[in-house]
């Protein structure tokens, strides 16, 4: 049987999985709360991919619709951030590769963004964040790391999601994290020297 | 999550796949989320308004093929010459229905139909609500 709709003072306690079922019963004001929640991570993950604030927010307010009329497939096994980020993150694939803005598979990943020079780690007293990190990345290698790690697609998810050889994405993932570790770790061995003091 | 190779650098690599992770997440509020969140919900709105709005100009046009069809095929004509054919007969079962049940009203076919009618429309009404609450 129908659910009653959640009051607007109870929206904001209310847990996703809760908002998620109101959604799929057709409560326009929940799934609003789940947006409101979470609108800023997928939005955020898609200027992380590479996509300028515009089409981000394009892209996002469309994932989010569809989100909303495939709710009933949201069984919550994960999160619906997870959930409504894979959705986000694939259509934001489909569309660069619409645009072919550059072919994943040729992309050589040597890249030297402007104004960065990828060679030079930040000196040790400075630690950027990861949107400043992610500019030293070539486009596809930022494509495919933010897949991986932002979307949590697997290696062979962001494959078949970008058309492109298995190989090829885990090299990009691969030179991608080696930048991200040498900009976000300064010393260059995050992890390393923890492990060896451990 | 991808996962690096096994081996020695398997804990290193390990702990700065899941610190990526973790900073992927930890994603900063935008100033405008009231905003983005409106413009999803003025967006699915206009959706359903577009879709209500195609069903009943779909359903209009229809009708009025179909309406179009009838006169023209003059099925009309022979549905007239049924009716007063089967006239004798609604008229005897009126009177029998009168005789069981005296309403103490003057019953004629346009108040059984009509009361037809109106019977379907709310079995429909209350099929689809129903529907909607299963």
């Amino acid at each position: 049987m129908a659910m009653a709709p959640i009051t607007r003072e109870r929206l904001a306690g209310a847990h996703d999985l809760e908002l998620t079922a109101q959604a799929a019963a057709g409560d326009r004001a929940a799934f609003g709360e789940l947006v409101r929640r979470h609108g800023s991570a997928v939005r955020a993950l898609l200027r992380r991919m590479g996509a300028e604030p515009a089409a981000a927010d394009d892209v996002a307010q469309d994932a989010f619709l569809t989100a909303f009329e495939r709710i009933a497939e949201f069984r919550g096994e994960g999160a619906f951030r997870a959930w409504v980020s894979r959705i986000a993150a694939r259509a934001w694939v489909r569309r660069w590769r619409r645009e072919a803005q550059i072919d994943v598979a040729a992309d050589p990943g040597e890249f030297m963004p402007s104004g960065l020079d990828a060679a030079v780690t930040p000196a040790a007293d400075t630690r950027i964040d990861l949107d400043e990190a992610l500019k030293a990345l070539s486009p596809a290698e930022r494509l495919c790391v933010s897949l991986c790690y932002g979307a949590g697609l697997s290696h062979g998810e962001a494959a078949a999601a970008l058309n492109a050889p298995l190989g090829t994405v885990k090299s990009h993932v691969k030179r991608g994290l080696d930048k991200l570790r040498q900009r976000l770790s300064p010393d260059g061995d995050d992890g390393q020297r923890s492990a060896a003091s451990a | 999550m991808a996962t690096m190779g096994s081996g020695a650098r398997q804990v290193p690599d390990n702990r700065f796949e899941f610190r990526l992770g973790r900073m992927f997440a930890e994603a900063p509020a935008l100033p405008d989320a009231e905003l983005f969140r409106l413009r999803v919900l003025e967006k699915l709105d206009r959706g359903w308004t577009a879709r209500r709005l195609l069903i009943g100009v779909m359903g209009a046009a229809g009708g009025l093929v179909g309406a179009v069809q009838l006169v023209g095929s003059g099925d009309l004509g022979a549905l007239a010459a049924l009716s007063a054919r089967s006239d004798a007969y609604a008229q005897r079962l009126l009177d029998q229905f009168a005789t069981v049940a005296p309403l103490g009203v003057p019953v004629a076919g346009e108040v059984l139909l009509t009361a037809a009618v109106l019977a379907i429309i709310g079995a429909g009404f209350g099929l689809a609500r129903l529907i909607r609450d299963i």
